[in-house]
């Protein structure tokens, strides 16, 4: 498949010069995120996130299945991105590129390990039955930080997705349909978020937040934090690149919590939003399944 | 869920894509995304003509034989209308990514499903027109697509437009057309039981609602069909491009 | 069957004996590497090595190892993303010889014209005018930055009177404010602006990219072009 092309000779000097003079060539201020946009879809679990020209989309879906033989009582939660040609041609079907790799790594430490879902609420019946839960990650365009946004997007489409109520009587387990019952949320624990750090110069001394495309293919090193609004840190990752001093790197904690912050209060007023919305139609809605039956 | 009456699309909204369109309509919302001619791989490559790759994704979980199958006819389709000549040696992508389909209020939606799923494919052929329209890429025509059901109701068996997720699953046979803007049949699909006539009364219902802008080309012959579903959906592939080209070249 | 498998060695300049020629009645005959076609029918190996010959294929060439490939004598040039590379002979500059032609090294930019576009076939570029003799302004491009633009509006920059009929005035505007640019513009929707400061550079890629994005009108331009001189001084 094509390759991506390269940033020019000029490109890379003249980026880099700009960012010695503290100047970014949106315009933005060194530690500033492009604007960042949450909508929920009309079905439950949706959530299509922009950041500037990024855009992603995550959607949740669960149905019942065994759980597996050596947790019988936990559920099943599985994050899946896969990259399709969509975001670049140079990303292939069934042919993971590293950005692809790195992108659910961090997604299955952020958001699976840190016990964001909790598992053992989705055990229907011990070793026989349970819920399972998937998240299909969408990139639609790649315009950098493909992480920060796609975590957020998880992180909200799980928030507001609604499973299928069920009821056990005995050894009969009931799954009701939308029509019947209500669908119900997720038991839900904490909401972390990512938030990535893009250095730059000989030393990685000069430090960038939301890098976009041509930004993340200039950068010597990067590092991404994730934690959620008590500032409590899930994992850091510094994969390779110029090593960068002890300080940068608290530095960025400390700029990641007040981002997280953000995030954490942008979701929540979204959510309350949606509900708000529902609510109004919520009657309507009713009233015409009743109709057609 | 409510289902969209009026179909609902938007143009070139993908940055990184050479073209774009967003498509809803009938409950399915579908992101197309068109890059090309680009390089074509050496192994893949045809000495005369561009080679045209169509990707179908679905909301939820990995693609699998459904959604080739879907790409087949979509490919077979599209390449009749793209001018592959005029691009020797190299590829054109179509990435069709699936994020609404109608929810059936009555049944739990499972992940992996075997069967065929014909319903989508109007949706997925008008999103790919779009953005093949929105990428410049030279075509000898455009396309219009609809599906219509039979459905038995009393012992008598009638024709429904762009049926419903819980129609389509009561219905006795399900059809798929699509017609070129020459009101050339290019796509048939269907799946049931069915009678020849029947087909006909598929194919004549389809014609008039995929190819009669010429035709009713004021709003009361539109009325007098007495049909306030019936989209037309032609002349929605035209005025919608249009607007993009307006607003491209507002300078002008 | 026996001269099948004799083998051939052959030396530069040797002569190939008519017989060894393959002569297939329908299929033209190919020649591979090693060999010289000298018209009206002559062929001369040009290396040292074994002579093979494919009856079936119609087709002849020399066998050996060693020596390297020829050295490049084209740039390789990417003109669009993810599309085959354009080839510009090293010679294709102002004044350019064997021993003046300019030193290209990868990931650098030119400011190029297409001279030969065919479906089949690989573009070919050239940076100086092949009647003239002269760049008129082509050639490589140093320093400055490369921005991404739309055709469209690559197209109203290009345009003769770019203010009038293309509805550009960000670099009017710019210039007539005291800001000291020079810009290159590709039709492949690229770009080129350079300046002795880093911040004229970049409120010139800014103007056109918003102005381009946002779809800006004369007076919206006008208007922008005020508000990021004030953003930067």
């Amino acid at each position: 498949m094509p390759r991506e092309a390269e940033p020019s000779l000029n490109e890379r000097a003249f980026v880099i010069q700009a960012l010695q003079e503290g100047q970014r060539l949106d315009g933005r201020a060194l530690d500033q995120f492009r604007k960042l946009e949450l909508k929920f879809g009309d079905q439950y679990g949706v959530a299509d996130v922009t950041l500037g020209k990024t855009r992603v989309l995550a959607k949740v879906s669960a149905e019942v299945t065994a759980p597996y033989t050596d947790r019988p009582f936990d559920g099943i939660f599985t994050i899946t991105t896969e990259l399709s040609p969509m975001a670049s041609p140079a990303f292939e079907v069934n042919r993971p590129t590293e950005t692809e790799v790195l992108l659910s790594r961090l997604l299955e430490k952020t958001v699976r390990r840190s016990n964001a879902l909790d598992l053992e609420s989705l055990c229907l019946v011990a070793g026989q039955k349970c819920w399972s839960v998937r998240v299909d990650l969408h990139v639609l365009s790649h315009d950098g930080n493909l992480i920060d946004a796609s975590c957020l997007a998880v992180v909200a489409a799980l928030r507001h997705f609604r499973k299928p109520d069920t009821s056990i009587e005995g050894d009969v387990v009931t799954i009701y349909t939308p029509a019947e019952r209500e669908p119900v949320p997720l038991s839900w624990l904490h909401s972390p978020f990512c938030v990535t750090f893009s250095f730059y110069g000989d030393n990685g001394e000069i430090m960038l937040a939301d890098a976009n495309l041509l930004e993340e293919q200039l950068r010597v090193a990067s590092c991404t934090i994730s934690l959620n609004k008590h500032g409590e840190i899930c994992q850091v990752a510094k994969l390779g690149g110029t090593a960068v001093e002890a300080i940068s790197l608290i530095q960025c904690a400390s700029a990641a919590v007040s981002k997280v912050k953000e995030f954490s209060t942008l979701v929540d007023l979204k959510l309350a939003d949606d509900i708000k919305r529902r609510d109004k139609g919520g009657l309507m809605a009713e009233l015409s399944a009743e109709n057609e039956r | 869920m409510t289902v969209t009456t009026e179909p609902e699309a938007l143009l070139s909204h993908l940055h990184k894509a050479d073209g774009s369109a967003t498509y809803s309509y009938a409950g399915y919302t579908v992101i197309g995304a068109v890059n090309g001619p680009i390089e074509a791989q050496k192994r893949d490559e045809l000495p005369e003509e561009a080679i045209i790759d169509v990707v179908v994704r679905p909301a939820a979980g990995v693609g699998g034989t459904r959604e080739r199958h879907l790409e087949s006819l979509l490919q077979s389709t599209l390449r009749q209308i793209i001018l592959v000549n005029n691009f020797p040696r190299t590829l054109i992508q179509i990435i069709l990514q699936i994020t609404v389909t109608p929810e059936n209020e009555y049944v739990n939606g499972k992940l992996v499903q075997a069967n065929v799923n014909l319903p989508v494919v109007p949706a997925l052929l008008q999103t790919a027109i779009l953005s093949l329209l929105s990428a410049s890429l030279p075509m000898t025509a455009t396309l219009t697509s609809t599906c219509l059901a039979i459905i038995s109701e009393d012992g008598q068996r009638h024709i429904v437009k762009t049926p419903t997720a819980r129609q389509i699953e009561q219905s006795q046979s399900f059809h798929v057309l699509a017609f070129t803007s020459q009101n050339e049949l290019i796509l048939a699909e269907s799946e049931g039981a069915f009678t020849m006539k029947e087909w006909d009364d598929v194919y004549s219902a389809a014609y008039r609602q995929c190819c009669t802008t010429a035709a009713t080309d004021d709003a009361d012959t539109l009325m007098d069909e007495g049909l306030p579903t019936d989209t037309d959906l032609r002349r929605f592939i035209r005025s919608t491009v249009e607007q993009k080209t307006a607003s491209d070249l507002y300078w002008k | 069957m026996a001269t099948q498998a004799e083998r051939v060695f052959v030396l530069p300049g040797d002569e190939i004996p008519a017989s060894l020629i393959p002569s297939h009645p329908k299929r033209a005959l190919k020649l591979g590497p090693g060999l010289r076609h000298m018209p009206p029918s002559e062929l001369i190996p040009t290396v040292a090595g074994e002579l093979v010959t494919d009856h079936k294929k119609n087709s002849i060439w020399v066998e050996y190892n060693g020596g390297r490939r020829p050295g490049p004598e084209y740039y390789y040039v990417t003109i669009t993303d993810y599309n085959p590379n354009a080839i510009l002979p090293q010679l294709a500059f102002e004044m350019a010889t064997k021993k003046t032609r300019p030193q290209l090294t990868h990931g650098a930019l030119v400011y190029a014209r297409v001279c030969l576009a065919n479906r089949h076939m690989d573009p070919e570029l050239e940076c100086v005018s092949p009647t003239t003799g002269k760049a008129d302004g082509l050639g490589p491009l140093v320093g400055g930055m490369l921005y991404d633009i739309s055709l469209g509006m690559a197209r109203r920059l290009l345009m003769r009177k770019s203010v009038e009929e293309g509805k550009v005035a960000v670099l009017e505007e710019l210039g007539s404010a005291g800001l000291a640019f020079e810009t290159a513009v590709g039709r492949n929707g690229k770009l080129w602006v350079n300046s002795e400061s880093v911040k004229t550079v970049l409120i010139v890629g800014r103007a056109v990219k918003e102005t381009d994005d946002d779809k800006l009108g004369v007076e919206q331009q006008k208007k922008l072009v005020r508000k990021l001189i004030k953003e930067m001084s």
